[in-house]
């Protein structure tokens, strides 16, 4: 319920578009009950004039026949205009507040997730929300105005008929309700994770096909995927299953309404104490207002479904980023001088150490080389530079000041970084480009490309720089890739430049003098540049060499 | 396999024909079995007995206001009344069952046949496509089917049969209603169909929309942590609001326009409900008709308009599944080709595999090879080098069945490689992709991939020979260990190395490697190097290679330039007589 409350809070600049559209439903759910009875009325009572042979004022109920007529039909235009409308206003906020939410995440915390997974709490989960104000919202305050004037105007014939209403819309709102919540929560709950485990299934089993083929696991993996949808098709087999009886139930009640109705006023009829024409009226009148409880099954069986996508929700935007930033960031200095003094780093607090007692000297200007085995806690450093994790122990010192001290986002202004698993987006090399320096020229772009020799291969595409890269940049080699990144980080006016296996996937020729290159760019810039490798080849020009155990 | 890699085009095609993707819905209504029809049958006899209570509830109104009758006379009515009461929502319940079972059905079926064909079209293929979008068409899109089948057809059915009925027992009781009901009747279907006719198009955007957003949010996600290097991931946060926003625009010009027709047809039912109303009101009063008959009809108009209302609702589940489809259709279309059925592949331990004139060219009139022929003898270490974009990763998906020739063919023994059942080739296949994949699940069920009843003893084994075992027992589990997306929390080196353990347990005669040591360090690579000579023995081995250090062992050494062979032979030979070979020994230097 905490997560239904906040979800509220998030919404409160809709607030005023959910009650305009919360009005509209009540006015149209009136006009339509007032229809029918009004038109069971006029009837009977028309064929009574008619065998009486007197005459009647059939004026005014005709006119009011025609307005609850036109209302019903705009009202119920107008309705589903405003309440969708609110919906999809409520749901772009919440997908940007969720974005900004993870944002702080990466890299850090949001490593521990599958990107699948992520991405079904982004949309599907946010998609799965619009039930809280559409399903939820909506038809309960509707539902619950409708009964309160249903029963008050009943109270004007009898008191028992106002019983006998009141008695079966709260079966059907809330007792039924109640029942479907109960009964449909654990499958709801079940049918939001199996259908994220199925997308993750699937986003594995696309990008792994070729492997999955080649080892002849793809027969498994399909047998899995089919499991899983068989699984989600169980799952949503309880809930349909529910719903027919909720569905059957309520009709049921409708119906028992009029029939009860009947059984109360054909004695009251007989007693003159209700005209004969008003046993039509209440008749079609009973039957008609349970339009107004006729969604609540449906909420209240999709609110297990909404709340377990609340909490998934939550629970990720809620996780604590992995570095804090400080509350009075200091300036980021002129140079970039780091000191790492003992520095020690573990994933785990009870984990192996991948860092260890690490202390060294990198002033701006100074080119230095890591060398090291794998998973040795090269790329860790570049995190503990990036502040995108802080280290476990020892200090990381920055103009003589701890790390800590800088905003991580003003530090990495600073910093440019080709990562050793690079990411090219689904959209233009250009884009792609422009991604380090918004306002770069074409020739600037042009002078990092010829750098990063790419440049040729790009103007050989019939797009030249509009080429459009597949999704993470699947559709340029591996080779390309890699040199697309090492153009984009030289883009960045940057004082410090990261290169993590920068050559790793290109031929030789091209790596020396890709290398031979980003030297070059390095030092007329006045770069400090550290570079990440388990090659001893090339190191003759660094400052420093450092070998990790 | 045709030529998957065609596909590609798909993206600038036009949108398919409506009448193809409606053509295929109606077709996958097979997989529903039986139970559409039940669902037909229970909704019409529901119909039935709706009209048999609306004859009862007149006759009671009747009998109390004209005939004066106490509740005691009409008791027997009343119960009659109350028992239809409880069949109808028995009926009601089962007609549900029936029409998501029918759903259930044919959403299982499709998605599993879109699984397979995706399969069959291979990485190739895949690599052409957004996998965000093909994401969405496999878990959204299937589920979006569901509201047709279960809603829409049905429901379609119901319009034209429950109408029906109640008009013969209007017929039978007032003419004058029943020929308003005759004329106004067939003008609701027709301006729902004008109506829906410009909401498709856009419906079919509207689906096109939310793929995008999908495949967007994959793609920002994965790459928060570049964003977030380039200090663009807050400036993404507007992009994510913009993209919402127009979704949100997209599905309300849709909706309203939806929205729109059910007000059209809610007027029209309406106002002829009305005018029957009128005609019966006005008859009742000047007594030219009798009051039974009048309340009957009048009660039973608005179940007569009613289905055809539905119908108004119902129809965007029709747009919407047709917006899904598109994709569906497509894929399902898509030219698999025809794949071999011989299963016997010939020994290649002993049979050389012949590479015959092999030309390809990709869709976007990249040519990769050109003419290229080549003798992969048996049990011989063959190496590609060659500049990026020489053909080398084009030749082995060649090899792996993954891409077709245009031109040319690949022999094994004397057997086409296309006569071969591409599970049969397999087989005989291992393959180390640059950027192996590994699944949910633990590090041993990694390595177990190609081989599920490996016992632990020969999981270790493979990881031994792979230089894997070192690190996998320091992992937190050891072998149990379960791994992340991409083995996040593993370094390029570990994924390579247990990928590698994977081709040792599968135990192939033919070894793909793609740069399979281009992520390990100098000292990994060495063992490594000396692991892959082991696998070498006695087996075909086939490696692309950077890293000249790495082929010098190889028997032979296919030197690839723009999608030809430039020249074949030992290190030692290409030393002497290939310049673009010694040019890239002398790029490497004291590497090498």
């Amino acid at each position: 319920m905490n997560d239904l409350l906040r979800l509220l809070r998030l919404f409160k600049p809709y607030w005023g578009w959910a009650a305009l559209g919360m009005g509209l439903s009540f006015i149209t759910l009136l006009a339509n009950v007032g229809l029918m009875a009004v038109s069971g009325w006029f009837i009977t009572a028309m064929a009574m004039a008619g065998v009486a042979g007197v005459s009647m004022n059939y004026f005014t109920p005709a006119a009011l026949i025609r307005l609850a007529a036109i209302v019903r039909t705009a009202g119920r235009y107008g309705e589903r205009l405003v309440t969708h409308e609110a919906t999809f206003r409520m749901l772009a906020e919440l997908r940007v507040w969720f974005y900004e939410r993870i944002e702080p995440l990466a890299p850090a915390v949001l490593e521990q997730y599958r990107s699948g997974d992520v991405l079904s709490r982004i949309r599907a989960d946010i998609d799965t929300l619009n039930n809280v104000y559409l399903r939820l919202l909506v038809p309960v305050v509707v539902a619950g105005l409708a009964t309160l004037v249903f029963v008050v105007a009943l109270l004007f014939y009898h008191p028992l008929l106002a019983l006998l209403e009141l008695s079966l819309l709260l079966v059907a709102g809330m007792l039924i309700p109640w029942l479907m919540n109960r009964l449909g929560h654990d499958a709801g709950q079940q049918s939001v994770e199996t259908a994220a485990q199925l997308r993750s299934a699937l986003v594995n089993d696309l990008q792994g096909m070729g492997e999955l083929l080649v080892y002849g696991a793809a027969d498994a993996h399909a047998a899995h995927v089919q499991q899983l949808s068989q699984t989600l098709a169980a799952q949503q087999q309880t809930l349909s299953r529910l719903n027919g009886v909720a569905q059957g139930a309520l009709g049921l009640c409708a119906n028992l309404a009029m029939w009860g109705m009947l059984v109360l006023a054909i004695p009251l009829v007989r007693d003159h104490a209700i005209a004969p024409p008003e046993l039509a009226m209440l008749a079609l009148f009973a039957l008609a207002s349970f339009e107004a409880v006729l969604p609540l099954p449906l909420a209240f069986q999709s609110l297990g479904e909404t709340l377990a996508a609340a909490r998934r929700i939550f629970s990720l935007a809620d996780q604590a980023a992995a570095v804090s930033e400080p509350a009075h960031p200091l300036p980021v200095p002129e140079r970039l001088d780091f000191a790492l003094r003992e520095v020690g780093f573990r994933y785990q607090l009870q984990g192996d150490a991948v860092l260890e007692g690490l202390t060294l000297d990198f002033p701006q200007g100074h080119k230095l080389a890591i060398v090291g085995v794998t998973g040795a806690g090269k790329s860790t450093l570049t995190s503990l530079l990036l502040r995108f994790r802080e280290p476990s122990s020892g200090e990381l010192l920055l103009g003589g000041q701890t790390i800590a001290q800088y905003s991580g986002e003003t530090l990495r202004q600073h910093i440019a970084v080709v990562p050793q698993q690079t990411h090219l987006f689904n959209t233009t090399l250009r884009e792609n480009l422009l991604l380090a320096k918004r306002d770069a020229t074409d020739a600037e772009l042009e002078a990092v490309c010829r750098t990063a020799l790419i440049h040729d291969f790009i103007t050989q595409q019939p797009e030249g720089y509009a080429t459009w890269v597949g999704e993470t940049g699947v559709r340029l080699s591996g080779g390309q890739a890699k040199r697309v990144a090492i153009a984009r980080a030289l883009l960045k006016p940057a004082r410090l430049l990261i290169l993590d296996e920068p050559t790793e996937g290109l031929d030789p020729e091209t790596a020396t003098q890709v290398m031979a290159n980003i030297l070059a760019h390095v030092e007329h810039n006045g770069q400090s540049l550290l570079l990440i490798t388990h090659r001893s080849h090339g190191l003759e020009a660094m400052d420093q060499v450092l070998h990790l155990p | 396999m045709g030529n998957p890699a065609l596909s590609n085009e798909n993206k600038s095609k036009p949108h398919k024909p409506d009448p193809a993707i409606t053509a295929a819905l109606k077709g996958w209504k097979t997989h529903s079995g039986f139970w559409l029809k039940a669902a037909v049958a229970i909704g019409l006899t529901s119909g039935l007995l709706l009209i048999a209570q609306a004859w009862l509830l007149a006759n009671i109104v009747n009998a109390v206001v004209f005939a004066k009758a106490a509740l005691a006379d009409v008791m027997p009515s009343l119960w009659g009344l109350l028992a239809l009461f409880l069949l109808r929502a028995g009926l009601a319940w089962a007609s549900e069952q029936a029409a998501f079972h029918a759903a259930v059905q044919v959403k299982l079926a499709i998605r599993a046949q879109l699984y397979q064909k995706v399969q069959q079209l291979g990485p190739a293929w895949l690599t052409g496509e957004r996998s965000g979008d093909l994401l969405n068409t496999l878990s959204d899109g299937v589920e979006a089917l569901e509201a047709y089948y279960a809603r829409y057809i049905p429901a379609m059915s119901l319009m034209a049969l429950v109408p029906l009925a109640i008009l013969v027992f209007v017929l039978a009781n007032d003419w004058l209603s029943a020929v308003v009901m005759l004329v106004t009747a067939p003008l609701i279907p027709a301006f729902m169909i004008l109506i829906g006719k410009g909401t498709e198009k856009r419906n079919q955007q509207q689906w096109q929309q939310l793929a995008r957003m999908s495949a967007h949010f994959l793609d920002v996600i994965q790459g928060l942590t570049t964003l977030k290097l380039f200090n663009a991931s807050r400036r993404e946060a507007q992009v994510v609001a913009q993209i919402s926003d127009q979704y949100r625009q997209s599905t309300m010009s849709v909706l309203r326009v939806a929205f729109l027709s059910s007000f059209v047809l809610e007027f029209f039912g309406t106002v002829s409900i009305a005018i029957i109303a009128v005609l019966i009101g006005f008859r009742l009063f000047w007594g030219e008709l009798d009051f039974l008959y009048g309340f009957f009809v009048l009660l039973l108009a608005p179940e007569f308009y009613l289905p055809l209302r539905n119908m108004g609702t119902q129809y965007h589940a029709r747009m919407a599944a047709i917006g899904a489809a598109e994709k569906m259709v497509g894929i399902l279309e898509e030219k698999g080709g025809e794949e071999g059925e011989v299963m016997c592949v010939p020994e290649l331990r002993t049979h050389s595999l012949v590479l015959q004139n092999l030309s390809f060219t990709y869709p976007d009139a990249r040519t990769a090879l050109t003419n290229f022929s080549l003798d992969i003898h048996p049990n011989e270490t063959l190496a590609i080098v060659g500049a990026s974009g020489a053909g080398k990763t084009t030749l082995i998906n060649l090899l792996m069945g993954f891409l077709q020739p245009q031109s040319g063919q690949i022999l094994i023994g004397d057997t086409p490689l296309t006569a071969i059942a591409p599970d049969a080739w397999r087989k005989q296949l291992a393959w180390l992709p640059q950027k192996p994949q590994l699944f949910p699940g633990t590090v041993a069920d990694n390595i177990r991939l190609g081989n599920p009843s490996a016992t632990l003893e020969q999981v270790q084994a493979a990881a031994e020979q792979a230089y894997a075992a070192e690190f996998i027992v320091k992992l937190p589990q050891g072998y149990d260990t379960l791994i992340g997306e991409a083995g996040q929390g593993l370094s390029g080196g570990q994924v390579q190395r247990i990928a590698l353990a994977r081709a040792f347990l599968k135990d192939a005669p033919l070894v793909i490697l793609d740069e399979a040591t281009a992520n390990l360090d100098r000292a990994s690579e060495t063992l490594v190097q000396a692991g892959v000579e082991r696998l070498a023995q006695g087996r075909t081995l086939v490696m692309i290679a950077h890293r000249l250090r790495t082929v010098q062992t190889a028997d032979r050494i296919v030197v690839l330039d723009q999608g030809t062979v430039s020249a074949i032979g030992a290190h030692a030979e290409l030393l002497v007589s290939s310049p673009l070979y010694q040019q890239m020994q002398a790029a490497y230097g004291g590497e090498a």
